[in-house]
């Protein structure tokens, strides 16, 4: 196992060395969300959004669907990637600015942004209204 | 002076079959580094094809997590193989014809890893990692599972040793298999020609790879895609519907170890709130998506949703406007 290390540490330094060619490159493009793509994921779903929150910087959102879902949705390089759930298994949690929102399926990391005044719809699924 | 040596074809099989296997994977991986770089400055150049940073830096680290496990876990396949080999049914030495069937017999192997890979959740938890990139070019034929051993993928090859081929021998072509499969990640590459009537091509991995539900479940080819031809599950790719890639459930991360451990993370979590042997049983080996109440998607849910879109779609068309 010892007399792999070299090759391990040769591995890292062309890791760093292709991911820095690729910075180089410029390849830093970020895709923006935004009302329509929501539209886009929420449809792919058979959902429409009923009420959304986006980044300012494009980077995330947050939605509420018909049906009661819930959607994350995330710029993922020049793509964006979202996870619908019932509203039944999320955890959110708006803790002075800040929101948290956690679905019980574990693959999909949590979401948390900076809301400066929460609209009346998110503050409802905070307490748990809307669930 | 020693005298010429003549390269016959006795000794090229003496000395495939003393070459050390890992020897295939490590001198490939120059070829691969050099052939990422020729990619991105071509990507640059033409605007084809897709490059992000941080999808290409956690495709290598999960590369990178490949070899650690490998390392670690490695041994578990070798010694499995040579336990197997003491049973076997026919003694099949190192001859050509042993090692021309062998090289169909792994691919063949390969082909039913993938399909069952892809249609069993316990295997697909090792290999969602590779299909988790929503990017497709060279640096995600490397974004490789960590759990493979563990998982017990190897046990697909197992019935090859079985049957008598030698271990070094299964171990080589799935090695030459590994490095025939990097070079097909590319959206460089376009169709082919009768190349494809044969042999596995960007064209048909990109369908492979692709998440729209015309694309799935297809092309689980490793080197030859005639097993997909000759089993049901060739798909070739339709100019007018470009690949969308990456899985169902798209991960939203670029952490390397979310990517590598979600899928296992999902089974612990379903299996520890399963009501019955049954769902246990279903959350483990079912397809991937599969709940007890159906409320999740499947591919085969996804499939047949798209083609009753399709059907509607066509009956709508077909009705004449007023």
């Amino acid at each position: 196992m010892i007399a792999k290390l070299p090759v391990l540490a040769g591995s890292a330094a062309v890791i760093l060395l292709m991911v820095g060619v690729a910075a180089a490159l410029g390849f830093r493009t970020r895709a923006k969300l935004d009302e329509a793509a929501l539209a886009r994921h929420a449809e792919a779903d058979g959902a429409v959004v009923e009420a959304a929150l986006i980044a300012p910087d494009g980077a995330a959102a947050f939605a509420k669907l018909s049906g009661g879902k819930l959607m994350i949705a995330r710029a993922m390089g020049e793509d964006t990637s979202a996870r619908i759930a019932p509203a039944s298994t999320a955890d959110v949690r708006l803790n002075g600015g800040k929101l948290s929102v956690q679905f019980a399926d574990l693959g999909y990391p949590p979401l948390h942004m900076q809301v400066e005044q929460p609209p009346p719809w998110l503050a409802e699924l905070a307490a748990g209204d809307a669930r | 002076m020693t005298a010429p040596t003549t390269q016959t074809p006795d000794t090229i099989l003496a000395f495939l079959a003393t070459l050390d296997k890992d020897l295939i994977i490590t001198l490939a991986v120059p070829g691969f580094v050099l052939l990422i770089l020729i990619e991105m400055v071509m990507v640059r150049l033409s605007h084809r094809g897709r490059y992000e940073v941080r999808d290409s830096a956690t495709s290598l680290m999960m590369g990178f997590g490949n070899q650690v496990a490998a390392i670690l876990f490695g041994s578990l396949v070798i010694l499995s193989y040579f336990w197997v080999h003491q049973y076997r049914l026919f003694d099949l030495g190192w001859t050509w014809p042993v090692l021309v069937a062998c090289f169909f017999a792994e691919d063949l192997a390969y082909y039913w890893f993938h399909r069952i890979a892809h249609e069993r959740r316990w295997f697909w938890a090792s290999h969602v990692i590779h299909h988790s990139s929503q990017h497709y070019n060279l640096t995600t034929a490397l974004r490789q599972t960590w759990t493979g051993a563990l998982g017990l993928n190897f046990v697909f090859w197992l019935p090859l040793i079985y049957v008598g081929f030698p271990p070094g021998m299964v171990l080589m072509f799935s090695a030459f298999s590994l490095v025939y499969q990097f070079w097909i990640h590319t959206e460089l590459i376009d169709r082919m020609g009768p190349f494809e009537w044969v042999f596995n091509t960007p064209s048909h991995h990109r369908v492979h790879h692709a998440t729209n539900p015309k694309y799935l479940d297809a092309n689980y080819a490793g080197v030859l895609i005639i097993w997909d031809r000759l089993f049901g599950s060739f798909v070739p790719e339709d100019k007018k519907e470009p690949p969308k890639y990456g899985i169902i459930s798209q991960l939203g991360t670029f952490n390397p170890f979310r990517v590598a451990f979600h899928e296992w993370a999902g089974i612990w979590r379903d299996v520890t709130h399963a009501k019955s042997f049954g769902e246990v049983l279903g959350y483990l080996f079912g397809p991937p998506g599969w709940s007890p109440d159906g409320s999740r998607k499947t591919s085969r849910s996804i499939k047949a949703a798209w083609a009753a879109r399709q059907q509607q779609e066509a009956q709508t068309a077909a009705v004449p406007a007023e």
